[in-house]
């Protein structure tokens, strides 16, 4: 499945348009975030892509197809939509709302039957809000609303999920919930986009990112290549500061933000991708079914590998699969396999040139 | 395995009791009145009527079943009629603060009352340009209002003109009172707009009683559906249901339901705020048992509030006053005891 924006152009007012020419495509097992700051459209980007607003020129597209084309109910199958959760409704309990979920399945005169509510209770306790299910949405916490809300739209069993906003307004532990939850998703294969305006969140989680200005420009590429020093003192007017945090478990690019700009014009070391290098990267998988996943991406990067090593080691009840490998190829190149491999859950890497 | 029971669905129990409820509440108010009829009375005088036999006098027969029995049904209606419309403009509107009156429909009932009794109709043609100028008065509600459809604010926009046709017609029904003649007219038109169940009879409800039925039946067949309504625009099409067709049928219903009370017994205020919220209260949000609850609750509420009218004192006491009387001490009880609720 595929889901494309091919050169959508927007505005509310006449003469003034917020998007030029936004194009973005998306392949099944991608996450894919939409960056910008605020009031640059970010929003309006997605209710246009989903059809609550209608392109100017340019059109949004599902395998090919035009989605003004599909029937509504058609399209809601495949596509699920999270709200931002400030403008959801809290008049019903959490078991209530997953299950509308599946109205869009239900005929109009029906009520849910057996299997509905069985499939409600299973996306709930899969995300772990099965406990939840008898309290109000409007006494739960927000981060279980926004898990609320996650569970209701994949209670209609959608294909392509699209998030707004999953993640601001929430504690650093229930951001970490929400991303974990958004990764695994996009594992299993379904396409999943979210607007958020933390670049980190981006480069630690999405494959690609599409990076939305205020003047209208966009770019649109892999994380990488798209979030830069550069890139982020453009759109969102800061200094930053882009680099790696070690952790026990893994490797994390950031962002530090560091002044706004004019305080000080120091120009940016800008990064030469283009340089050949030999590298050496160290694969952990702790997750037996992400080892597949990790070997299919090594296999498509096969022009990089030039020598390769893989042990599966068990400790105790634990299985880990090691994988050595020795790289050539250009900067870009080996920056991209890293960041793909590491984006899967349960995998950790280490690169070094 | 283990079979999950659907949320919000009612329970055998709550389901018996209110189809019990209101038929109970009716056969003991059928028996309350200036001439009281026991209920063994009323059992033989049933039975006297299978049986096509003459088992009590034909004036305990009479005011039974020509008198009391058009009046409960009446009121059963409309109490039903009105708090299901009510339930579902609050929820439709996503505003506690909606009854059936919202998008001016009972105003413009009024009106068309008034102006029948201007015009010196007979009781079917006062009901008849009542239930006209309801509809009218909804329609042009959703001219005003839908206008700029798809912009996103659509239902606070119609709530708004919803106030303003309100306040329209309002104002017409002072106009056409202004000039109604002081000695019949005028009291005529007053007594009227407070609201009276008084003249129940079968003819008149065969004309008033379907487009409540129908409102209410095709609602409760909606009623999981309905939970769809309180959502954001965008959630609720992205739900992949038609919101604007659901949204166009619950107004058509609950318009229907509403401009037919008015026409046959006037302005009753508060049951369609009152009983809703005090479903809200014990049954939750979910339509699936808030719905059924109000139509049955609404029903007996009706039902007794009316007895009390007729039975308390020689003279008849207007509905509506007593509705709010009896409605709003109760209603603050319910309230500072559960806490409040939340739509």
């Amino acid at each position: 499945m595929k889901l494309t924006v091919e050169n959508g152009c927007f505005g509310y007012k006449k003469g003034e348009e917020l998007l030029k020419n936004v194009s973005l495509e998306a392949e099944s097992g991608e996450l894919v975030a939409i960056l910008g700051p605020n009031g640059a459209g970010k929003t309006t980007m997605l209710r246009c892509m989903m059809g609550f607003l209608k392109w100017r020129s340019g059109r949004s597209a599902i395998d090919g197809t035009d989605i003004r084309q599909i029937p509504a109910r058609k399209l809601w199958k495949t596509v699920a939509y999270v709200p931002q959760a400030k403008n959801a409704s809290s008049a019903f309990t959490a078991g209530e709302m997953v299950l509308l979920g599946r109205s869009g399945r239900l005929n109009a005169f029906a009520q849910p039957k057996q299997e509905d509510v069985e499939k409600a209770d299973e996306v709930m306790e899969r995300l772990g809000i099965l406990k939840l299910k008898e309290k109000k949405c409007s006494e739960i916490s927000g981060g279980e609303l926004q898990m609320v809300l996650i569970a209701r739209a994949l209670a209609s069993q959608p294909q392509i999920m699209i998030l707004d906003e999953p993640e601001s307004n929430l504690d650093f532990k229930n951001q970490l919930i929400v991303l974990e939850t958004l990764s695994g998703l996009a594992a299993e294969g379904m396409i999943c986009l979210f607007n958020t305006h933390y670049p980190a969140h981006a480069l630690q989680r999405a494959g690609k990112s599409f990076l939305l200005c205020k003047d209208g420009t966009s770019f649109f590429g892999p994380t990488r290549e798209i979030v830069t020093e550069e890139t982020i003192r453009m759109a969102f007017g800061v200094n930053a500061v882009i680099g790696d945090v070690e952790t026990p478990g893994n490797i994390l690019r950031s962002v530090l933000p560091v002044s706004l700009i004019g305080e000080s014009d120091a120009s940016p070391v800008s990064r030469n991708g283009e340089v050949s290098r030999i590298a050496a990267m160290t694969v952990l998988v702790r997750d037996y079914r992400m080892a597949e996943k990790v070997n299919g991406l090594l296999h498509e990067h096969a022009g990089l590998v030039i020598g390769r090593m893989g042990m599966p080691y068990r400790r105790g009840e634990e299985t880990v699969h090691i994988i050595n490998l020795a790289l050539d190829g250009s900067e870009r190149e080996i920056y991209a396999l890293s960041d793909a491999v590491g984006l899967l859950p349960g995998v950790s890497v280490k690169t070094t040139f | 395995m283990k079979r999950v029971r659907l949320q919000g669905r009612l329970s055998t129990g709550w389901c018996v009791g209110l189809i019990v409820l209101p038929v109970v509440t009716a056969f003991l108010a059928i028996g309350i009145g200036r001439i009281w009829i026991s209920p063994g009375e009323i059992v033989s005088s049933l039975r006297g009527l299978i049986r096509e036999i003459e088992t009590v006098s034909a004036q305990t027969n009479m005011v039974l079943w020509k008198i009391r029995l058009p009046r409960i049904l009446l009121a059963a209606l409309c109490g039903a009629g009105l708090s299901a419309a009510g339930c579902s403009y609050q929820s439709l509107f996503a505003n506690p603060l909606a009854t059936p009156d919202t998008l001016g429909v009972a105003s413009g009932a009024s009106f068309g009352a008034a102006l029948g009794i201007l015009m010196g109709l007979g009781l079917g043609g006062i009901q008849l340009t009542s239930l006209l100028f309801g509809i009218t008065a909804v329609a042009l509600t959703w001219l005003a209002g839908a206008g700029k459809a798809g912009s996103g604010k659509g239902m606070n926009t119609i709530v708004l003109s919803g106030i303003m046709i309100g306040s329209l017609f309002s104002a017409l029904v002072s106009l056409v009172k202004f000039t109604a003649d002081t000695e019949s007219e005028l009291p005529a038109i007053t007594y009227w707009l407070m609201g009276s169940l008084d003249s129940a009879n079968f003819k008149s409800l065969s004309l008033g009683a379907p487009p409540i039925l129908i409102g209410i039946v095709v609602l409760m067949l909606l009623r999981w559906r309905l939970n769809l309504l309180p959502l954001s625009d965008d959630e609720a099409r992205a739900s992949g249901v038609n919101i604007r067709a659901l949204r166009g049928v619950v107004i058509l219903c609950a318009t229907m339901m509403t401009a037919s009370c008015v026409s046959m017994c006037g302005q009753v205020g508060w049951v369609g705020l009152l009983v809703p919220h005090i479903c809200r209260m014990k049954f939750g949000n979910n339509h699936l048992s808030l719905l059924p609850a109000s139509v049955s609750l609404g029903a007996v509420f009706m039902i007794l509030v009316d007895t009390l009218a007729r039975s308390v004192s020689s003279v008849e006491i207007p509905v509506s006053i007593l509705t709010a009387i009896i409605g709003a001490p109760f209603f603050i009880l319910l309230m500072r005891k559960s806490g409040g609720w939340s739509l």
